[in-house]
């Protein structure tokens, strides 16, 4: 096997980070101010806020775990840190999703059903006849939850694997800036990557059983591999500049 | 700052509590605004001559615009902390500050959205604006005392890595996020839509139709917080409470091992299980619409 | 409606750059005059140096919340905000890289930390007008002056707390105690809130630049106190002079409002209407 070069290493691991978040977006399902109403199938809100609300936790984990690696001053190894992220962003959508379940069992007393696949491929339930007239479907189907926790902890570990590089690269230079330059510039990686989806997806999705998911991750896979491949450069040139 | 087992559960649990009151009035002050997704009916209701009483807080999603205080928030007590003040005046300035910012852009919006809707007579109602504006400052405030003190906590006493501004402003996208998805559908799915029939989904045709009579009198913002107040914000409150539990429960018992991972799993598998219990409670107690028109293709 | 007189996107671009760029050249030119002549007035110079990165930053959000008002206007399917939230993504990725790279040359850092943030945003812009297919006429070009208008905001309010725009020093005043998140948030809110807050059939454009500089001017009353605790004396001034101005343009802005609205009254029932 060719010994790739480190900084090369370091832009395709930002770019692979960035397609995580993307494929993310794809699977948690939104169905925005439609399902608020109890309207549409999904979690009522924004797919671009719901993701970054839970790749956000998912970062102050991952990052909590970089802090406290097996001894002072050594990191845990990278697939921990990711772990990490993927924990905290899944235990975020898990509660939430939950606690959305109950308002929509208690609160609005709609069963859970989906408009886009007859049966739930999970528990193979009929989901066309708990459908109430002239909706998309409400609640979270088995299905929807599952495939939103898949997304949430793709998201968290992309979070969670773009934090780890930049630690890797900015550590040597500022020791002790390198937490707040990282935190930052994988919150904007993570803005830019989370909105390129959600305009793909045009604001709703239920998930992975979705027509639509495979209609439109592949084009917006590709957008995200290239602009996060971008970043990735960006990123190793900072480091460049800090060398001064 | 190392802590034994008994001291790090304390602080655990006191973050927990700080987060379950701050999930449950960050949901209430966007219902007392009318913000985020059930605002697109507050917005549409003009247009299909329904005009209202009720306030239009549009500051963008609710993410934004409590990461926007929270962040305010967490700078201003980080100013102050520097300055040498004593940490709970800190907070409870910084929080202030933030509340009033916030005041300031709800008067925008409601003024600026229904100054775009001449065309439908939607009349500016200064007697909302004076009473409803404090009640969102008020509950912001409270929203951003417990953030920026669950983010004082991380940084100073557990040496997270982030700064305060940045714990804050995570935590309140975080908690906007989840105010977004589940208290707003207490608003949005039963309160604004109460003179329809109990116990279905919206029917598009019915969109923008809202409520817009009270127990007595005429709706406004101040009657659909008391409404929310009941289930929607409680539930917030528990899905925040719990994120910011969970999330940190497994490491502070089990260390940070691949254990603890696994334990952050199994807790995420038990909400899954939770859910399905949940679906199928609702699914036996209200039955399908529907009647089955094929039996045999039911069973296959 | 196409009767009322509206500023033209080439005005507004100009003065977003040229008074955005100015503003961020003036605090690190400033110093230099201060510098030469000593005593008070050297000393005054040196002292105001900073606010001027955040008058040229109000500049650039006058000229992003058009930008974000073009685009938007053709609906993006997830709101308006995400626009906002993608523009401080790429300017803070671009403004990064802009001023790191530079090295000892940081006079240039600015105008590569702008150009690097067309092209990014020009790429993303490319990309989802022709990749993902979101057939809006004006992406790329809104995208771009977006993403260079982001970048100018980041750029403006760094320097009002950081006193300049020098790498290092950014990394150490602005990065290291988190007020980089309240100039990426509230600056992004900044640009997005105008539009927001103004939507609807009646959306004109005087009242949302009032409010784009009423919100440009509270994030220069935030960044001036975030700066007292940086620079000290600017800050203070950035800060009350974020408030005049910020009651200048919300004072300007309900002015607007009352000859707008349908009409503005104390209190009273539900006009009688159709439905």
């Amino acid at each position: 096997m060719v010994a790739i070069d480190p900084i090369l290493l370091h832009i395709l691991l930002i770019a692979i980070s960035g397609t995580l978040i993307c494929t993310a977006v794809h699977f948690i399902p939104v169905g925005g101010a439609p399902a608020a109403m109890a309207q549409a199938t999904g979690i009522g809100t924004g797919t671009v806020e719901l993701a970054a609300g839970s790749g956000l936790v998912g970062l102050i984990t991952a990052s909590y775990m970089y802090a406290n690696g097996p001894a002072p001053g050594i990191p845990p190894s990278m697939v921990m840190v990711l772990a990490a992220g993927a924990m905290g962003s899944m235990v975020m959508l898990a509660s939430t999703m939950f606690a959305g379940s109950l308002v929509y069992a208690y609160g609005v007393a709609v069963p859970f059903a989906s408009a886009q696949v007859k049966k739930d491929p999970i528990t193979g339930e009929r989901q066309d006849l708990y459908m109430s007239k002239g909706t998309q479907g409400h609640g979270l189907p088995t299905i929807c939850f599952v495939s939103g926790v898949i997304g949430a902890a793709l998201g968290g570990a992309g979070g969670g694997l773009i934090y780890y590089v930049l630690m890797q690269i900015y550590s040597p230079y500022i020791a002790a800036s390198a937490a707040a330059v990282a935190g930052v510039f994988t919150m904007g990686v993570f803005y830019v990557n989370a909105v390129i989806p959600s305009y793909g997806v045009g604001g709703t999705i239920e998930g992975v059983h979705d027509p639509k998911f495979r209609r439109v991750i592949g084009k917006d896979v590709i957008t995200s591999f290239f602009v996060s491949l971008i970043c990735g450069v960006v990123a190793v040139f900072i480091a460049q500049g800090m060398i001064a | 700052m190392v802590l034994d087992l008994t001291m790090s559960m304390a602080i655990l649990a006191l973050m927990g509590a700080l987060a379950t009151i701050a999930g449950c009035l960050e949901d209430l002050e966007s219902d007392v605004g009318s913000q985020s997704n059930p605002n697109s009916q507050v917005q549409l209701a003009p247009q299909m001559g329904f005009l209202h009483r009720i306030f239009n807080k549009a500051i963008s999603g609710e993410p934004i615009s409590n990461g926007l205080s929270a962040v305010i928030g967490g700078t201003v007590a980080s100013v102050l902390l520097s300055a040498e003040f004593y940490p709970l005046t800190a907070i409870v300035i910084g929080a202030f500050v933030a509340a009033i910012i916030l005041g300031i852009f709800a008067t925008t919006s409601y003024a600026g959205r229904v100054a775009s809707q001449t065309r439908f007579k939607q009349p500016l109602y200064m007697d909302i604006m004076r009473y409803t504006t404090p009640s969102i400052i008020a509950h912001n405030f409270i929203m951003n005392f417990c953030l920026v003190a669950i983010s004082y906590i991380q940084y100073e006493i557990l040496g997270y890595p982030f700064t305060i501004p940045f714990l804050a402003l995570i935590w309140g996208i975080s908690a906007g996020a989840i105010g977004s998805s589940v208290g707003d559908v207490h608003y949005g799915g039963e309160r604004e839509f109460q003179n329809r029939e109990f116990g279905c989904g919206l029917n598009t045709a019915l969109s923008g139709r809202i409520v817009r009579k009270a127990e007595s009198g005429l709706r406004n913002s101040i009657d659909n917080v008391w409404f929310c107040a009941k289930f929607g914000g409680p539930a917030t409150g528990i899905a925040l409470g719990l994120t910011v539990f969970f999330s940190s429960w497994p490491t502070t018992i089990w260390g940070y091992t691949w254990k603890a991972i696994g334990i952050g799993i199994l807790i995420v598998v038990v909400f899954i299980v939770l859910n399905r219990f949940l679906e199928i409670n609702a699914k036996n107690a209200y039955g399908p619409y529907k009647e089955e028109k094929n039996e045999t293709e039911a069973k296959a | 409606m196409s009767d009322i007189k509206e500023r033209s996107p080439n005005q507004l671009m100009i003065f977003g750059i040229i008074g955005g760029l100015l503003g961020i050249y003036l605090t690190f030119l400033l110093p230099l005059i201060g510098d030469k002549i000593h005593g008070t007035i050297g000393e005054i110079i040196n002292t105001i140096a900073p606010v001027a990165g955040a008058l040229g930053a109000i500049c650039a959000v006058m000229w992003g919340a058009d930008a974000v008002r073009r685009v938007a206007k053709y609906g993006l399917g997830t709101g308006v905000p995400s626009i906002g939230q993608i523009a401080m993504g790429m300017g803070i990725i671009a403004a990064m890289f802009g001023l790191a790279i530079v090295k000892k040359n940081i006079i240039a850092g600015p105008i590569v930390a702008v150009a690097t943030a067309s092209i990014i945003g020009f790429i993303i812009g490319w990309f989802a007008q022709n990749v993902i297919k979101m057939k809006i006429p004006v992406m790329i070009r809104c995208m771009t002056e977006i993403a260079a208008s982001g970048t100018i905001i980041i750029i403006g309010f760094s320097a009002a707390v950081a006193g300049n725009f020098e790498f290092g020093n950014i990394v150490n005043l602005v990065f290291d105690n988190g007020i980089m998140l309240v100039v990426f948030w509230v600056g992004a809110m900044a640009i997005l809130h105008p539009f927001n807050a103004c939507l609807g059939p009646d959306e004109k454009q005087k009242r949302l630049l009032y409010l784009a500089g009423s919100t440009g001017a509270i994030t220069m009353a935030i960044v001036g106190l975030a700066a007292i605790m940086t620079l000290g004396a600017s800050g203070v001034i950035t800060m009350l002079l974020g408030i005049v101005l910020w009651l200048i343009f919300y004072k300007k802005f309900w002015d607007e409002v009352y000859n707008d609205a349908s009409s503005v009254v104390g209190t009273g029932l539900i006009p009688k209407t159709e439905a």
